[in-house]
């Protein structure tokens, strides 16, 4: 999901040690998930789950990952997805069959024992409900974590963040949260070290795009990229059949664009969608407090009632309470 | 001829790499006494301050300039070179390619714009009061010893004993090198201990293996500085790494 700018913004692309990413992060929350659910399963695609068969690889995620990030300076927010704005209703559809699709395809190729071809279908298959928001949720509580609840999308909420200077940069694989504006995006976070790509293992590590940069070097203005990005296709319009992003680029730099929307995307409203990314529902209604994590409680939620590896879970929880931080040199000049 | 200058390939070899441990490119000034750089990385983490005297070539004349490297570049090109090589290097007057030979091999090697380059830091003032000197493996050594049970190492000088020490805290191993007064060249008793990030330690450490000997300044979470020569007395290295805090 999300827009395929990647064609353009390899150059943008700087990456990062984890020493120097210290500091808040407005954690895109339902990319996060979306990130733990379909990577983090077994060979055969089946997600974790517990005794019950209830899935727990979010939680799993949220628990290590996070416990990770603490360690290394990082202090996480999730910003969680409200109510999508009506003109997604056709891009939530396509998913949602999407997904059902890669659901039947999975339980076909477990019947073949196809366990490659399993996999790659079973994290196609993976979904958001309710149910795993509510337990994430909880679990950042328990953990001591703020979460925002976002008036619409959670990216937007993201980039509103870090522009107001509340964070320093938003952590999403998608790169539409450059289009909300952020002004510096963080990748390769929530996935792990390594990570299966079209059936190979690479290993992947932070980068980070800065907006300005990325504006100055293909002169052009966020608006451009916004029009840009609805030529390729947002998750609000499905784009032009046969245009990819470097045509999209041509196109907004000979000034093209208009001719071109008008003539390929008549039922398209463009401006609806333009205005969308530019002033995004945002709200100014949270707090930022982290607190010291409730051990028995995560104890008790993880390992009474989802059947998480006491050992582990302690461990990671030791992670927590770490906060060893990177200096810059800046403070010596 | 802005530049032309023919030098020994390890001489070249050592100073790129000392330079691509921490960057991957930079600003290289050169004046009718030698080359130099300053650089900080990425993150503003590390910084490197290298310098070659015209001693340092086989021959070597210049004028004032300043050259956009791409050192990530120059890096692959010269893994090619075999030890005992002569490069000669060489800047037509309307210089943005540089000319390099060696081998019968003929590169000619685009320059960098220097102002799409970040701007040569401030050299920092930094008070360092705790010193010691010892040889570049040993502390390598200690370095990679480290590396297997950690990603970060303290290093500090206990003032009471004349001890230089390396230690660090896995999750579950620990690992302390301690270096006495007959171990090292000199050392003071200044009390210093700062933690450090071994993600850039393992880099600098790879570089400083060479070295006869390294001198280390440290303070209480303070910078760490580490200075050394290279190509043979002729050039001179020095490192600054930040370091990290230990807990809020």
């Amino acid at each position: 999901m999300g827009v395929a700018l990647r064609e353009i913004l390899v150059d943008y692309k700087v990456s990062i040690p984890w020493e120097t990413l210290g500091g808040i992060a407005a954690i895109d929350a339902h990319n996060a998930l979306y990130q733990f659910l379909s990577i983090i399963r077994q060979p055969d695609g089946t997600p974790l789950m517990d005794s019950r068969g209830r899935v727990t690889s979010h939680l799993s995620g949220i628990l290590f990952r996070t416990a990770n990030f603490i360690e290394k300076g990082i202090r996480p927010v999730f910003v969680f997805d409200g109510k999508p704005p009506d003109f997604k209703e056709e891009t939530i559809e396509q998913r949602r069959a999407a997904r059902k699709e890669a659901d039947e395809r999975w339980r076909q190729a477990l019947e073949r024992g196809d366990v490659e071809e399993a996999y790659k279908q079973a994290r196609s298959s993976s979904k958001i409900d309710d149910e795993v928001i509510k337990t994430s949720k909880s679990l950042l509580r328990l953990m001591g974590l703020p979460y925002v609840d976002a008036p619409s999308e959670g990216e937007a909420q993201a980039a509103y963040m870090v522009r107001e200077g509340e964070a320093q940069y938003v952590v999403s694989q998608d790169y539409d949260t450059l289009l909300f504006g952020a002004p510096v995006l963080v990748r390769n976070l929530t996935v792990s070290g390594k990570r299966r790509m079209r059936g190979r293992t690479l290993t992947v590590s932070p980068e980070k795009l800065v907006l300005p940069d990325i504006l100055k070097g293909l002169s052009i203005t966020r608006q451009d990229l916004i029009r840009l990005a609805i030529l390729v296709g947002t998750d609000f319009n499905p784009g032009v059949r046969g245009i990819g992003a470097k045509t999209a680029l041509k196109i907004i730099r000979k000034g093209d664009f208009v001719r071109l929307a008008e003539e390929k995307m008549p039922g398209t409203d463009i401006e609806k969608i333009l205005n969308f990314f530019e002033n995004p529902p945002v709200t100014n209604d949270y707090s930022l407090k982290w607190d010291p994590p409730d051990e028995d409680a995560i104890l008790g939620m993880l390992c009474d009632d989802f059947d998480f590896s006491p050992e582990r879970v302690r461990k990671s929880l030791e992670g927590l309470k770490v906060t060893g931080r990177q200096k810059t040199l800046d403070s010596w000049f | 001829m802005m530049l032309k200058a023919t030098i020994d390939a390890d001489i070249l070899k050592e100073s790129i790499d000392a330079i691509s441990a921490l960057v991957t490119e930079c600003r290289l000034h050169t004046d009718e006494t030698g080359m130099s750089t300053r650089a900080v990385d990425t993150a503003n983490v590390a910084m490197i301050s290298l310098s070659l005297k015209k001693e340092a070539f086989e021959s070597f004349e210049s004028t004032k300039n300043e050259l956009g490297m791409d050192i990530a570049k120059m890096k692959n090109i010269f893994g090619m070179m075999g030890k005992d090589d002569l490069i000669i290097l060489e800047l037509p007057d309307d210089g943005h390619k540089l000319k390099v030979s060696f081998e019968g091999y003929r590169y000619s090697i685009t320059l960098l714009d220097p102002n799409t380059i970040r701007k040569d830091p401030n050299p920092p003032n930094i008070d360092l009061p705790g010193k010691v000197v010892l040889s570049g493996s040993e502390l390598n050594n200690a370095i990679k010893a480290a590396s297997v049970v950690s990603d970060k190492i303290a290093l500090g000088i206990d003032p009471a004993s004349s001890l230089f020490y390396m230690s660090a805290e896995g999750d579950t191993d620990h690992i302390r090198r301690e270096f006495g007064k007959n171990e090292v060249n000199y050392i003071n008793s200044s009390e210093a201990r700062s933690l450090f990030s071994l993600d850039y330690l393992k880099d600098m450490g790879k570089v400083m293996n060479k070295a006869e000997e390294v001198e280390v300044s440290l303070g209480i979470d303070h910078p760490a500085k580490f200075s050394f020569y290279i190509a043979g007395g002729n050039g001179h290295v020095e490192y600054l790494l930040a370091p990290r805090i230990e807990a809020d």
